[in-house]
């Protein structure tokens, strides 16, 4: 029978769930603190492929050795674009929030018609050492494939998250945004530089975005028009966590990987996306914020 | 000033429905045809995107709900074309009565999310699925008279434009509306009940995207996933409501005009650079945000040069749900 293939389908899920963290965790950062939707999302961690990509053929190095390159260039990206957001939402409107969401959706639009023309309409893989590797494990007769790659991509996830738990928890400028995300006027009066702290949490989210790119490129592949792809998994994941909900995020998105992965042996692979969005309407439906119950 | 309003719209009426008499030339009539297709999904998308408050970026599934239902009954079910067009419309509407019963109780966030999200399932949905035609769409009896489709679709933005300038100009559902979007706290402590009313204008607003969607469908007599349930019909409704003003009902039909003969003439001149018209769209949108928060309109009327200088101060880092916090 095909239980033998559960050991393999629940460690692809876990391996691929902790990818699905970072393509999360920057989003969900930049909502706490700033409460911008980001329907960029998936198109930074686009632009952050090719030049990894790019990079790779340029300088020959393995793209894994590259992140910190990429996260340093998105990272000025995001924090440069910040103030033009912040002018956005602090319009007149009745709800300015959403006015950053249209203006990030008009920066996804044309972003994506961008890399369209620019890198075409091809896929592309950026190899690392470790894309070839894997490993074979075998217990009391189930057989279990581990490729190194996915296993680099989980490592990664979690030591980003483990970081940025770190920063957040332990550091002056982690205290700062905390303190951000709960009371900006209450901020501001202790001294908090609110626009330059909001600069580099978006700077952060943009740079962790892009550097996430990089590793779904050496574990896939990239094109310019993966980006809604991604976008959507952010969601997802966040709106499963809760908004803004960071706790919440490595939870939604290990589920998120196992239910897409327990799809692909047991179901019909093309209703995986259907499935994951019926899943998500019945929790809207009985748990409006999130798993957890914590979300904004 | 009401009653010039009112002249202005019957001249604009007549002049379009004059028009089909005074040229043969089909490839006008049809851009002039698609051009009221479009004053009517943005305006119709402005109803819960201005009026409201809450961003609709699924507005392409319920065109292409329309469009396939249509074509599904038409096809499978040999319905005659006015019913299938009106169940249609009903579809669409009672989609956005499901979709809206768990996401709009919520801050209009999880609403963009979801709509955005719901978009895509619709896509894929149509893909796999057998009576759609998966990836090869389907095709329609062809009905060659583009004159029909002209005042068909005339007939029924214009039916659209006055029910919508009835409800949200000339009525409390209007107000009620804005106060939703302005306070919706406030709006409940006057005993307004937000998620009824917001379900009643999403449905309002998608009514007439199934129904559009449906004379489409007859109108191009081939429909597939990627033309009526793609993105393009979400994003250029937004940037027509955008550009042209949100929350008036003239501002999203001028920038359906203006984006619409932009487009048109972009893509017969620069047919081979489709994908910066993606990249225009985009800048559209995000520039319009930042620099025309009222949209053409508010420069015209006055509204937007009376808020265009803003946040004087550099501490201005408030955002908007604690400003009420201020006396």
């Amino acid at each position: 029978m095909l239980w033998q293939l559960l050991p393999q389908a629940v460690l692809d899920g876990l391996l691929i769930g902790g990818v699905y963290i970072t393509v999360a965790l920057g989003f969900s950062l930049a909502f706490g603190v700033k409460h911008i939707i980001d329907f960029a999302v998936g198109e930074w961690i686009m632009l952050g492929a090719f030049l990894g990509y790019y990079l790779q053929g340029w300088t020959g190095l393995d793209p894994l050795l590259l992140l910190p390159v990429v996260f340093a260039v998105f990272t000025a990206v995001g924090y440069a674009i910040q103030p033009v957001i912040h002018r956005a939402v602090s319009g007149r409107r009745g709800n300015p929030v959403l006015m950053g969401l249209v203006f990030t959706f008009g920066l996804m639009l044309a972003i994506r018609g961008a890399g369209l023309t620019v890198f075409g309409f091809f896929s592309h893989s950026i190899p690392s050492v470790m894309s070839a590797r894997s490993w074979f494990l075998e217990a009391g007769g189930l057989f279990v494939t581990v490729p190194a790659i996915r296993l680099v991509g989980f490592v990664y996830a979690i030591g980003i998250t483990a970081v940025l738990h770190w920063v957040l928890r332990h550091t002056d400028f982690g205290l700062a945004v905390r303190a951000l995300a709960q009371n900006r006027d209450a901020a501001g009066l202790m001294g908090i530089n609110a626009r330059r702290i909001s600069s580099w949490v978006y700077g952060i989210h943009v740079g962790v975005s892009a550097m996430t790119g990089v590793v779904i490129g050496s574990i896939f592949s990239i094109s310019a028009q993966m980006g809604g792809d991604y976008t959507i998994l952010a969601f997802f994941v966040v709106v499963l966590a809760g908004m803004g909900y960071l706790a919440g995020v490595p939870w939604a998105a290990f589920l998120l990987g196992l239910v897409q992965s327990l799809f692909l042996v047991y179901g019909n692979p093309s209703y995986t996306l259907l499935a994951v969005f019926a899943i998500l309407y019945l929790i809207l439906l009985v748990s409006p914020r999130g798993l957890f119950a914590k979300g904004v | 000033m009401r009653r010039s309003r009112a002249l202005w719209a019957g001249i604009t009426a007549v002049v379009f429905a004059v028009i089909p008499l005074l040229t043969r030339d089909t490839f006008a009539l049809r851009v002039v045809t698609e051009a009221m297709m479009w004053i009517g999904l943005a305006v119709a998308w402005d109803v819960l995107g201005g009026y409201t408050g809450y961003l609709n970026f699924g507005h392409g599934a319920f065109f292409g709900l329309g469009a396939y239902t249509t074509a599904v009954l038409m096809m499978r079910g040999h319905w005659p074309f006015a019913l299938a067009l009106a169940a249609g419309g009903v579809l669409a509407g009672a989609a956005a009565v499901v979709a809206g019963l768990p996401t709009l109780r919520l801050k209009g966030a999880y609403f963009a999310i979801a709509t955005w999200a719901l978009a895509r399932a619709v896509q894929q949905l149509a893909l796999v699925l057998e009576f759609t035609g998966g990836p090869d769409g389907m095709r329609l009896p062809p009905f060659l008279n583009p004159q029909f489709f002209y005042y068909l679709m005339w007939a029924l933005v214009s039916v659209i434009f006055v029910v919508l300038w009835i409800l949200l100009e000339h009525s409390a559902f209007g107000l009620k509306l804005q106060a939703i979007r302005e306070d919706e706290e406030g709006a409940m402590a006057l005993g307004l009940k937000p998620t009824t009313i917001k379900i009643q204008a999403f449905v309002l607003s998608t009514v007439p995207a199934g129904i559009l969607g449906g004379v489409y469908a007859y109108w191009i007599t081939f429909i597939d996933p990627a033309s009526v349930l793609g993105d393009l019909v979400t994003d250029q409704s937004v940037v027509m409501a955008v550009f042209g003003g949100l929350g008036t009902l003239v501002g999203p039909a001028v920038g359906a005009v203006l984006i619409y003969a932009f487009k048109t003439f972009f893509w017969a001149y620069l047919s081979e650079y489709q994908v910066l018209y993606l990249i225009i769209l985009g800048t559209v949108i995000a520039l319009s945000v930042v620099f025309l928060p009222d949209g053409l309109i508010g420069l015209l009327t006055g509204r937007g040069r009376a808020e265009a200088p803003r946040s004087p101060e550099p501490a201005d880092e408030n955002p908007p749900e604690l400003r009420e916090a201020a006396p």
